[in-house]
């Protein structure tokens, strides 16, 4: 796709990272019963999740939408450990509750209490079959008619969700050795299943997991430098080395670490409103670097009405799709609650004002 | 500088668990007021908001002086209850149903407490029904919601109609917080107040008392 390589296509292409269940059923006329999860894997149910392959791409096919992301699969025969609350645990040892109205399953507490658990608790295997299934069944079904992208998810974000941030941030004080080594043996994970997952078909490495919240970065910036941005440079270099480019997903305020994640990733999805992001200052400032992805907020496709999100996309595209290297995306995904006319209201104003050369008013 | 400073310091300075135990120990074994200790804590808080208020500090350092305060709020509980020390006020505080997030309730109720306030922690996804209940029931004078989803404001706005429909409304201040929350959103659904941050909440609450 010649946006990635910063030149005009004919038409802005446009994509979500993620649809809620409730609007991928409606989209495709479909029902999903498989379960899912924002954050993780929960299911190794293989007919569940060709299911929920063949409806997502069914319902990305419909919006004609020009990438498609793919989540990691679980291994083969692995299955959640359910416990009497109702709450399960994942392979990284993250405690999930059920939400009923998304109809998926949400991070809400750790299985770990002392960083001696974690030592002792059975890391998971990269190389485990089966990780890539959803992609490989992705590409099966769009062939070349899509761009493929396959998500990891950051090794801080991981390490932020896995432990309790309570817990994370004591540690981060007071074992800050640990938790680097945690980040760091998580970025070889990704490492490792970066490769499989572009010998897998897929063209492109989407990294979810925030950096920051509506103020700022969640931790110092020291800490970007010395453990975070070390640790995803690595990864994209593993990237880059199979051939693919990586984009970065993070919601907050990025500006005091944007300058080091513009040299680092290829591209940035969100560019959060929300947080004070504008997606023309970032555009000026980090065009020439960095495919952006974004920016309508998701708050107001819950809230607002269509023409107020017409008007907010014409204003996206007016200020990040000239010369290319833009995508027209939600600042973060497509929400149970988001207005379903209201996200097709920004697919419809993306085409019909998506054309190039853009020529959009002021 | 005296170990009150040292505390308050430790605190600006998010020196951590093992540095402020150490200073309030030293602070108790020579007899200082438990409540002075409190005190040189809440300076220290309000320093320390300032620098995340500033873009000095982070959400991190954010939660860890909440961790410290807690620590604090152990190590003095039974000199305080032993001196009599009163709370402020009691607060029912939790996140709105459809809503499974609670770091930021966490770090709220954890400044409120360092400054004084009883919290009645009623968790996360709290249905409407529950906060008219604990206020019948429990009467607090502050009810203080929070949520990170947008989708979870409906749920505050559902909280205000059957406090008022239960005649309670005028019983109880009215708090929200949270990232899609706003100064014009709580003004509309008739909120008392409105915090943006943790360590705004503990003046948002004090001025609800008044």
């Amino acid at each position: 796709m010649i946006t990635f390589d910063h030149e005009e296509p004919d038409q802005v292409p446009i994509t979500e990272m993620a649809i809620d269940v409730v609007h991928l059923e409606k989209l495709a006329g479909a029902k999903l019963t498989a379960d899912t999860s924002p954050q993780t894997q929960v299911t190794s149910d293989r007919r569940a999740e060709a299911d929920m392959v063949a409806t997502t791409v069914l319902a990305y096919k419909k919006l004609g939408f020009e990438l498609i992301p793919v989540e990691l699969s679980a291994p083969d025969g692995w299955n959640p450990q359910k416990k009497p609350d109702g709450t399960i645990s994942d392979e990284w040892g993250r405690i999930l509750s059920y939400d009923a109205k998304c109809r998926s399953w949400v991070s809400s507490g750790s299985i770990f209490s002392a960083p001696e658990d974690f030592e002792r608790f059975p890391f998971p295997d990269p190389h485990a079959p089966g990780r890539t299934f959803a992609i490989e069944e992705t590409k099966r079904r769009i062939g070349d008619e899509m761009v493929l992208g396959g998500w990891i998810k950051d090794p801080f974000a991981t390490a932020w969700e896995m432990f309790k941030v309570t817990d994370f941030v004591r540690w981060l004080y007071e074992r800050p050795n640990f938790i680097r080594q945690v980040i760091e043996r998580i970025a070889d994970f990704n490492i490792d299943v970066i490769k499989q997952i572009v010998d897998a078909k897929a063209d492109l490495i989407l990294c979810s997991g925030d950096y920051a919240e509506k103020k700022s970065p969640l931790v110092p910036v020291k800490f970007f430098k010395d453990v975070i941005f070390p640790n995803l440079q690595r990864q994209v270099e593993a990237a880059h080395r199979a051939g693919v480019k990586f984009i970065k997903h993070t919601d907050g305020n990025l500006n005091p670490i944007m300058e080091d994640l513009a040299n680092i990733v290829d591209g940035l999805q969100s560019i959060d409103p929300t947080a004070g992001m504008n997606i023309g200052d970032v555009k000026r400032r980090y065009g020439e670097r960095l495919i952006l992805i974004g920016n309508v907020s998701v708050d107001n496709l819950c809230t607002r009405t269509k023409e107020e999100i017409v008007q907010e996309t014409k204003d996206c595209l007016r200020d990040a799709a000239p010369g290319g290297g833009y995508m027209l995306s939600s600042s973060n995904s497509w929400y149970t609650d988001a207005k379903l006319e209201n996200c097709l209201a920004m697919v419809d104003a993306g085409r019909k004002y998506g054309r190039y050369p853009i020529t959009i008013p002021d | 500088m005296s170990l009150l400073e040292d505390i308050e310091r430790a605190f600006a300075e998010v020196s951590g668990v093992d540095q402020m135990r150490s200073c309030v120990q030293a602070a108790l074994a020579e007899g200082t007021s438990p409540l002075r200790i409190v005190q040189s804590m809440r300076d220290g808080l309000s320093v320390a908001g300032r620098k995340y208020e500033r873009g000095e500090y982070f959400l991190s350092e954010l939660v860890m002086t909440g961790i410290m305060a807690q620590e604090l709020s152990s190590m003095l509980k039974p000199y305080l209850q032993r001196d009599g020390g009163e709370f402020l006020a009691r607060i029912a505080i939790g996140t709105v149903q459809g809503d499974l997030h609670d770091i930021g309730k966490n770090l709220v109720s954890t400044m409120l407490s360092s400054a004084g306030f009883e919290i009645r922690d009623l968790g996360v996804d709290v249905p409407p029904e529950k906060f008219v209940q604990i206020v019948n029931n429990e009467k607090p004078r502050i009810v203080a919601m929070s949520c990170l989803l947008t989708v979870a404001m409906d749920a505050m706005k559902k909280v205000m109609g059957q406090l008022v429909e239960s005649g309670l409304r005028s019983e109880v201040k009215v708090l929200v917080g949270g990232r899609p929350i706003t100064p014009e959103f709580a003004e509309g659904i008739g909120a008392d107040g409105y915090g943006e941050n943790a360590i705004e909440a503990v003046d948002v609450a004090k001025s609800a008392l008044t």
